[in-house]
């Protein structure tokens, strides 16, 4: 076989044109994403790469890799079958913060918790922008939206928070208004071997707030770096994520120094163990022969 | 085994002239692919004007693309470039965050204008690092092209006719729900 | 000498009549015979009656029988709990508790006159020979051996194998109880012999399991590499096999978070290119309506296994009910035709799982099975099944030259309706799998047109089942004027109903499909032709079968619906009473 030494950035990006507005944040996810997928160097065809439902659930048919774009909120679950089914694929989860922590909240804590590796990109950018504008479950309390036209009186989820405490290994925070930042981000989740999880502060142009735009992010992001935040410092890391809403870190919170096995790799352990009990094919139902 | 990010990037202090014309050639290549892409979301998001400006946008970084091409074969033949498009991000392309649905070709041109001031900044900026004396002439020709392509870009926004009294406000249909 | 009795048993649960159960039929089908218990609990987890059915023959068995030839009540309350599942007649020999007293009243007023009535001091009887009352069922398996002839050494195998794990000193209390029971039974003869007939086939030559186990078994047997689950009665024990054996055949099993979650991982296995399956029941099959949905539009093979119960919502969880059809066959939004098969056994439960595999693979879609509490967890000694004529079918992949020729697409409109489908790792055969509709290529689309011409594929590439005579089953003359329509577990039923008809001197025939839908219009019509009057049975409250062939093709008039409610099993005497009282009436 002739194997390509180098998969460049276009290499990755399919023919279909994206339907996002002008201006959103996802486009420069997608762009990070050709870069990151290029730096790890996997061909397209070992990516498989699996979304639910929202604006930037679209984000794999903008792929040459295997896309699966599936249903509301399930994307989690449904990579978790792929990753173990074959577990040499690269696999990529991505969604927005409706699809993985309002519709799909319930999967989070159990595709952390099995610690498949799997690299979960959350756009997040506290609005419903496919439906027009409702309240999602990153929305600040008090926010104006059709569905609480005289304010939210809920306070918001705290994604990064909720992925530590889950015991994620891998979590992060990223925004496409620093390119080099974020594409390095996603780069080192995909190479984390166990779940990572980056939430990408992704603004809607069409019905984010002001203060939400990209133009804001350049002003008011900081990088975990300038902080001297120690990634490999869990608490540090949960009590950096408590910031969530109002500052906006980027870089690591949280990176396990000693990732534990993946359950794919126990599961290859244990397959390696049985096939030894294995009947032959035809030999099948004489276990249950009554002597 | 877990390796940290292999993101690619670029030593200016060790740049070769070759490097760097490789480099301006990737540049202007980015700027083309970018404008295309503001440009197809633009005509899918029938903004015909903006759409079309970028599109000679496309045009302009294509030619500036190929006659820094011309000097990099004259100069270099096919040897093989050291750098990667990977290694660059929106130096002279403009940031996914200017286009939106409905701007105008006055925005649009406005847009231009930030980029040519952008790519000026990253020349003014990498040059306080550049040793090599052949690179840094370059660099100093490609930070002046930039001052003349504002002008030009100014020079267009001034023969604009003057904007709609009523520009910005919304009487279109809403977004669509999907 | 008798070729066939049924026994039941009913106590309270900490008696162990089940248990006792378990161990009598293990010993008969370690002899040889052909067997089958059902069991039955109340709701409670622990300290609920419990009660069991077992019939044991010299002949194959097709269902669980009609009256009772004998039962062992251990006290009334409990028994009379089971009302229809333990049938009786005024031919049954009653056993009981003597402490018990006398069966009730009621029994007379239900028209039922024991033949037989044999108090034994049971609990005396154990504490006498063992010293304690844990023994208490050795000495009823005792009375079983004493009057009908079980051999005592295969039931006390039969007992060591169940309670060989609690220690000597049962074992030990088990073997005087039973020794105490045996000898009770020779000194007390039956006023009506009942011996049993030695089994015809040899020792060691049958299969003991349930319908779950050979569920798990076809999976198995068909290559199935993902498992995603959760559990859920009475299907939990599928997941538990596999769990077991699946590691052994490079497979996983995944114990998921919800239903949603367990079907949603096995589509995911399926996209990734294995053989994958789920199994649930009803509650778990609303839940996992969307993801069926979004299978069938990205032509992804899923098995999904649905072990029915009573129903709607939590319903009856521990019995038997075939009303979820409607369900299985219409279930979710859009355009959906979704194969659906049901096995009528234990031994159908292996192979039909197996076709279930062929056909979501050959025509990439979901395959729903309908089993049902009664097959699932009814065990059953059979004959050891011939698997090496069982054909298995994998998906049709794009070959390396085909992805090579031209852009490959995935959903490529060919004459068949099925497309060849590639998965993640193969080279040049990358695509978007998506619930959106899409293009050939697979691409997004809102496009009428494209969407009518994806349904008319989807649809299209299901009809050559219709055609398949391996998904039906006919008895009986076929030029009968009368008939029965059955499926699933009361096939079985059916089946014997047509020998006791035939034995009547009717002539009577019977149409078994094992695919459920798509409905196979030429398959009812060919049947229905002969027929003046038939009967539709099944076990719904609406008769779900019969009005689903009265959506599709003109049902004749004499043939009607005969069903009820789950819980209430039918026995074969009654299908037969019935549909004469049918053939009575105008058509």
């Amino acid at each position: 076989m002739t194997a390509p030494a180098v998969f460049e950035a276009k290499h990755y990006k399919s023919e279909l044109k994206p339907i996002w507005c002008p201006g959103c944040g996802d486009f420069g996810v997608l762009q990070g994403l050709y870069r990151a997928l290029s730096a790890v160097g996997r061909p397209p065809h070992e990516v498989a790469f699996i979304s639910g439902i929202g604006c930037s659930s679209r984000i794999p048919g903008y792929t040459t890799a295997y896309g699966f774009n599936t249903v509301h909120g399930r994307s989690l679950p449904i990579a978790q079958g792929v990753k173990l089914a074959n577990p040499d694929l690269l696999v990529v989860v991505a969604g927005g913060d409706g699809d993985g922590f309002s519709i799909g909240g319930g999967h989070v804590a159990h595709a952390v918790r099995r610690n498949i590796d799997l690299t979960y990109l959350v756009m997040d950018n506290q609005v419903y922008g496919l439906t027009k504008g409702q309240l999602s479950p990153t929305s600040p309390k008090g926010l104006e939206t059709v569905t609480s036209p005289l304010g939210s009186l809920e306070d918001p989820i705290n994604p990064l928070l909720y992925m530590l405490a889950y015991g994620a290994g891998f979590v992060a925070q990223a925004t496409p208004a620093d390119m080099p930042g974020m594409t390095a981000l996603i780069e080192e989740a995909i190479r984390y071997p166990g779940f990572s999880f980056v939430n990408i502060q992704s603004p809607c142009v069409t019905f984010g707030e002001e203060d939400q735009q990209l133009k804001a992010h350049k002003t008011k992001m900081k990088t975990l770096a300038s902080l001297k935040h120690d990634s490999s410092n869990q608490l540090a890391a949960l009590d950096l994520a408590r910031a969530y809403g109002t500052e906006l870190y980027t870089g690591v919170f949280y990176r396990n120094p000693n990732p534990p096995p993946t359950y794919e790799a126990l599961v290859k352990l244990r397959q390696a163990e049985q096939s030894k009990k294995a009947r032959p094919h035809h030999q099948l139902l004489e276990a249950y022969l009554q002597k | 085994m877990t390796r940290q990010p292999q993101t690619p990037s670029i030593d200016f202090t060790a740049l070769t002239l070759k490097d760097a014309l490789d480099l301006a050639i990737l540049i202007e290549e980015e700027a083309r692919d970018r404008y295309e892409e503001l440009s197809a979301q633009l005509v899918l998001h029938r903004t015909p004007g903006a759409a079309a400006f970028f599109s000679k946008m496309v045009r302009i970084e294509e030619l500036h693309r190929k006659q820094l091409l011309e000097e990099r074969t004259k100069a270099f033949g096919d040897q093989p470039s050291a750098v990667r498009r990977e290694m660059i991000f929106d130096i002279e392309a403009p940031d996914y965050d200017e286009a939106r649905a409905e701007m105008t070709t006055r925005q649009a041109l406005e847009t231009a204008l930030r980029s040519e001031e952008k790519a000026h900044r990253f020349f003014v900026e990498v040059l306080s690092h550049v040793q090599n004396p052949e690179v840094k002439k370059l660099f100093e020709e490609l930070r002046d092209e930039e001052v003349e392509h504002q002008q030009l870009v100014k020079a267009e926004l001034a023969k604009l006719p003057p904007g709609d009294p009523l520009q910005g406000v919304d009487v279109g249909d809403g977004p669509a729900p999907q | 000498m008798l070729d066939d009795l049924i026994l039941g048993m009913a106590g309270a649960g900490g008696d162990g009549v089940v248990s006792a159960g378990e161990s009598l039929l293990a010993a008969a089908s370690s002899e040889g015979y052909h067997a089958l218990m059902t069991k039955s609990f109340g709701s409670q987890i622990r300290g609920g009656e419990s009660s069991c059915r077992v019939r044991l023959s010299t002949k194959k068995v097709l269902n669980p029988g009609g009256a009772l030839d004998v039962v062992v009540a251990l006290n009334w309350d409990d028994f009379f709990k089971f009302g229809a599942e333990l049938p009786l007649s005024i031919d049954t020999i009653f056993i009981y508790e003597e402490k018990a007293g006398p069966p009730p009243e009621t029994l007379k007023a239900r028209g039922v006159v024991p033949k037989e009535l044999i108090p034994v001091s049971i609990s005396e009887l154990t504490k006498k020979s063992s010293g304690t009352e844990k023994s208490k069922t050795s000495v009823v398996l005792g009375l079983l051996s004493g009057w009908f002839g079980i051999p005592a050494e295969a039931i006390s195998r039969g007992i060591k194998k169940k309670f060989g794990s609690k220690g000597e000193g049962l074992l030990e209390a088990n073997e005087k109880a039973l020794a105490a029971g045996i000898e009770y039974a020779k000194a007390h003869p039956l006023a009506s012999p009942h011996e049993l007939a030695r089994p015809k086939a040899a020792p060691g030559s049958k299969m003991l399991c349930d319908g779950n186990d050979m569920c798990a078994a076809g999976a198995l047997f068909a290559g199935v590499k993902f498992f995603g689950g959760y559990p859920i009665t009475p299907s939990t024990e599928v997941m538990q096999t596999l769990s077991k054996e699946i590691w052994k055949y490079g497979g996983t099993v995944l114990q998921c978070e919800d239903e949603i979650a367990g079907i949603g991982a096995t589509v995911g296995a399926s996209f990734a290119g294995r053989k994958s399956m789920t199994a649930t029941s009803g509650p778990g099959m609303d839940l996992k309506t969307e993801i069926l949905g979004l299978a069938t539009i990205a032509e992804l093979p899923l098995v999904v296994l649905n072990v029915q119960r009573g129903g709607p919502s939590t319903g009856l969880p521990t019995k038997p009910e075939q009303a979820d059809l409607f369900q299985a066959a219409f279930s979710g939004h859009g355009d959906v035709l979704r194969p659906v098969l049901a096995p009528t056994d234990v031994e159908d439960s292996f192979k039909t799982t197996v076709t279930a595999f062929n056909i979501a693979e050959q025509y990439q879609t979901p395959v729903i099975i309908l089993s049902d509490q009664e097959i699932a967890q009814r065990k059953e000694a059979l004959d050891l099944i011939d698997t090496t004529k069982l054909e298995v079918i994998d998906r049709r992949v794009p070959t390396a030259a085909e992805l090579a020729d031209k852009p490959y697409a995935r959903f490529a409109l060919t004459e068949s309706g099925i497309s060849p489908i590639s998965h993640p790792g193969m080279e040049k055969g990358t695509y978007l799998a998506a619930g959106i509709e899409h293009n050939e290529k697979g691409d997004p689309t809102s496009s009428g047109g494209l969407h009518a011409k994806m349904n008319e594929k989807r649809f299209k590439k299901l009809e050559p089942l219709k055609q398949r005579s391996d998904l039906f089953e006919l008895r009986g003359n076929a030029d009968a004027k009368l008939g029965f329509i059955a499926w699933g577990s009361t096939a079985g039923v059916a089946r014997e109903a047509v020998e006791l008809a035939k034995a009547d001197g009717h002539d009577v025939k019977l149409l078994i499909p094992y695919l459920l839908h798509p409905i196979a219009e030429q398959v009812y019509a060919d049947f229905f032709r002969s027929l003046t009057h038939g009967l539709v049975v099944e076990l719904s409250h609406q008769g779900q079968l019969y009005r689903m062939l009265r959506m599709f093709i003109d049902v004749p008039k004499g043939v009607r619906s005969f069903a009820r409610s789950g819980a209430n099993p039918f026995q074969p005497r009654e299908l037969v009473k019935r549909l004469i009282e049918l053939k009575g009436q105008p058509s």
